[in-house]
């Protein structure tokens, strides 16, 4: 016998994806989607619309560099700190700090409360035009031209306990890992699943269960995808490293590349959410091929399990607001939206490395359970061509 | 002699429909089995109890000795089960050579050649499956059966659907793998196969064996009729 089944299934199941155009039609279309859909956002990006503020926006301003009237109420002869101490307090809604180097150096810091992720804020474009309708009101023509001339606007979001908040940056890496695991739930979630069918509705498994274990080749299949899934990423990562050194000069990518916070822990953190909840998102995708006889039946519960995983989508407002409520707790213990709920709220800034850990290890549990009862619902329904759902179930009759 | 199937008080229950309420045989290392019944007898669903793909309700069913495993039995099997199937949407060569690797040959590709070419079917190596006959995909199907030169060889049907050409060379590739020392249980509704090939046989009936021995043993039993007469008699008046 094979001293090593699981690699030869492995490798098997590898090879006859890659090998099926269809694989490679989904992975180079989504990374052209990305590209177009970057390219088109590059392009509306500088035909936006002004945004509009609101007349009574408070606003404050230290100009150490003299650049404006000392007569104009919003300019107050205060430090930094202070300035800050007033955002947080309530005091005012904007604060702009002209440093005393500004003409050599052309930066304004701008401090502002920030709740959650303010992503239009933070596009120095969109700033200067928010800077610009803001002075407008309250400065002379001039003054308005001085202070939206050609000069960075550094964006300094606080928190209300005063601490200097980057959640947009901090917030990319672990959306983009969010992304891509999206991507791979639904581009491999249905291909995981169909291969697996595909041993029953073919009339495989009779006789592939004579040479290699269940455990083996279900273990060998959900590998196989795995693997497809690095290539998967692969591609979309790949072209957008691309698109983002090609542009990085553009303001905008400029300023997204200068937010984006690399902490290692933090991308170790969200890797390992990543892995393991692929792990168990195909766990849960097998065992429904385990007990559905053909690709039709099948079919019908791919979409209950998306729905499951993408369902703390729903309650975006709960998983952005500071403080998560007993729902967003809920979502992410509950095994099938564990998942996202957890990767939400690292995205959000709302995980904490404890509960990050307990949610790890729980979806390392379940991922182990799910495919050990997917390995036993296969053994004992691989010549069973009607659906076998588990007796819980079944109604008694 | 040595057995290397031991089946003893077999019952199989499929909810609340007996299929086999008690059976019990043996069979012997080399020699060849008939396993023979009517259509729905339980022919099929004992050799997949045997296999391990059906729990058994209860019974003990032996290959050599042991509940059978896959991956860690000291027997290798061959199996061609009454249902075809491979991967379709794969090449025949490719089909071949994955599993020879998992039966652990050393030249899958090798033997994969050398028997398409023994059963004419070498320009079909690079085609999918799905493009071939039926009967083709048959003979495909019994390389694999058989690539392992296994010590027990689980035949469900295999010539059934063959011209008598391809009925032969089969037979033949069959009757080969017996010379080598094979083991052979063979399920067929062809009596003649039966006669001439099987040392002993069984003949299922109402979930038990209504006839089990030798083919002489079971014909002196049955006033030396023929197979097929004492099949029609034992099944008489009953629509298959």
């Amino acid at each position: 016998m094979n001293k090593n089944p699981l690699l030869t299934v492995t490798k098997f199941e590898f090879i006859r994806q890659i090998k099926k155009p269809s694989f490679w039609a989904t992975i180079l279309l989504i990374p052209a989607m990305v590209i177009v859909m970057f390219m088109i956002s590059m392009f509306a990006g500088g035909k936006a619309n002004e945004p509009t503020l609101d007349e009574n926006t408070r606003i404050t301003i230290t100009d150490e560099a003299n650049v404006l009237p000392k007569e104009n109420p919003m300019v107050a002869k205060i430090s930094k700190e202070e300035g800050k101490k007033k955002v947080i307090n309530d005091e005012t809604d904007l604060y702009f700090y002209i440093p005393a180097d500004f003409k050599d150096t052309k930066k304004v810091g701008l401090y502002h409360i920030s709740e959650g992720l303010d992503i239009f804020n933070t596009d120095g474009q969109v700033i200067k035009v928010v800077l610009k309708q803001a002075l407008s009101s309250k400065f002379s023509d001039v003054e308005v031209a001085a202070l939206t001339g050609n000069f960075e606007v550094t964006d300094n979001k606080l928190t209300k306990t005063g601490e200097e908040s980057n959640a947009l940056g901090k917030a990319i890496i672990p959306g983009v890992i969010l992304v891509l695991f999206f991507f791979f739930v639904t581009l491999f979630g249905g291909r995981l699943l169909m291969t697996v069918v595909e041993e029953k509705e073919n009339r495989i498994s009779e006789m592939i269960l004579t040479s290699v274990s269940a455990k083996h080749l279900i273990v060998g299949k959900i590998l196989s995808m795995m693997m497809l899934g690095v290539i998967q990423i692969l591609a979309l990562i790949i072209p957008l490293i691309v698109a983002l050194i090609i542009y990085k000069d553009n303001p905008m990518v400029s300023q997204i590349l200068s937010t984006i916070e690399i902490n290692p822990i933090t991308i170790i953190e969200n890797i390992a959410l990543f892995i393991f909840s692929s792990l168990l998102a195909t766990g849960f995708l097998t065992y429904i091929g385990a007990i559905t006889p053909t690709a039709k039946d099948a079919s019908q519960f791919i979409g209950p399990v998306i729905i499951g995983v993408v369902f703390p989508l729903y309650f975006m407002s709960s998983f952005m607001a500071a403080e998560p409520n007993g729902l967003v707790y809920f979502l992410t213990y509950f095994p099938l939206s564990a998942p996202t709920a957890m990767m939400l709220r690292s995205v959000f800034g709302t995980l904490s490395t404890p509960e990050l850990i307990v949610g790890i290890v729980e979806i390392i549990v379940l991922s182990f359970i799910v495919i050990r009862l997917t390995v036993r619902t296969f053994q004992k329904n691989a010549i069973n061509f009607s659906l076998a759902l588990p007796s819980f179930f079944k109604i008694k009759k | 002699m040595k057995n290397i199937v031991e089946i003893k008080h077999f019952r199989m229950d499929f909810g609340k429909k007996t299929i086999i309420k008690d059976l019990s045989f043996e069979v012997h290392a080399g020699e060849i089995f008939g396993l023979l019944g009517a259509n729905g007898s339980g022919k099929t669903t004992t050799l997949r109890a045997l296999l391990g793909l059906y729990t058994p309700t209860s019974g003990e069913l032996l290959v050599d000795g042991k509940p059978y495993n896959a991956e860690d039995s000291a027997v290798t099997i061959g199996y061609l089960p009454e249902e075809r199937g491979l991967y379709r949407k794969e090449t025949v060569i490719d089909n071949m050579v994955y599993f020879g690797k998992l039966k652990g040959l050393n030249d899958p590709l090798g033997w994969s050649q050398r028997y398409l070419k023994r059963v004419k079917l070498e320009d079909k190596a690079n085609l999918k499956l799905e493009k071939l006959s039926g009967g083709q995909q048959q003979k495909i199907q019994l390389g694999v059966t058989i690539m392992n030169n296994p010590k027990l060889l689980i035949l469900d049907e295999p010539t059934k659907g063959f011209d008598p050409m391809n009925r032969r060379l089969l037979m033949e590739i069959i009757e080969e793998s017996h010379q080598k020392g094979a083991a052979i249980i063979m399920i067929t509704h062809y009596m003649d196969e039966v006669e001439k090939l099987c040392d002993r046989a069984i003949l299922l009936k109402d979930g038990v064996a209504h006839a089990y021995g030798t083919i002489d043993e079971i014909k002196k039993a049955h006033k030396n009729k023929s197979l097929e007469q004492i099949f029609i008699d034992v099944y008489g008046g009953e629509d298959e």
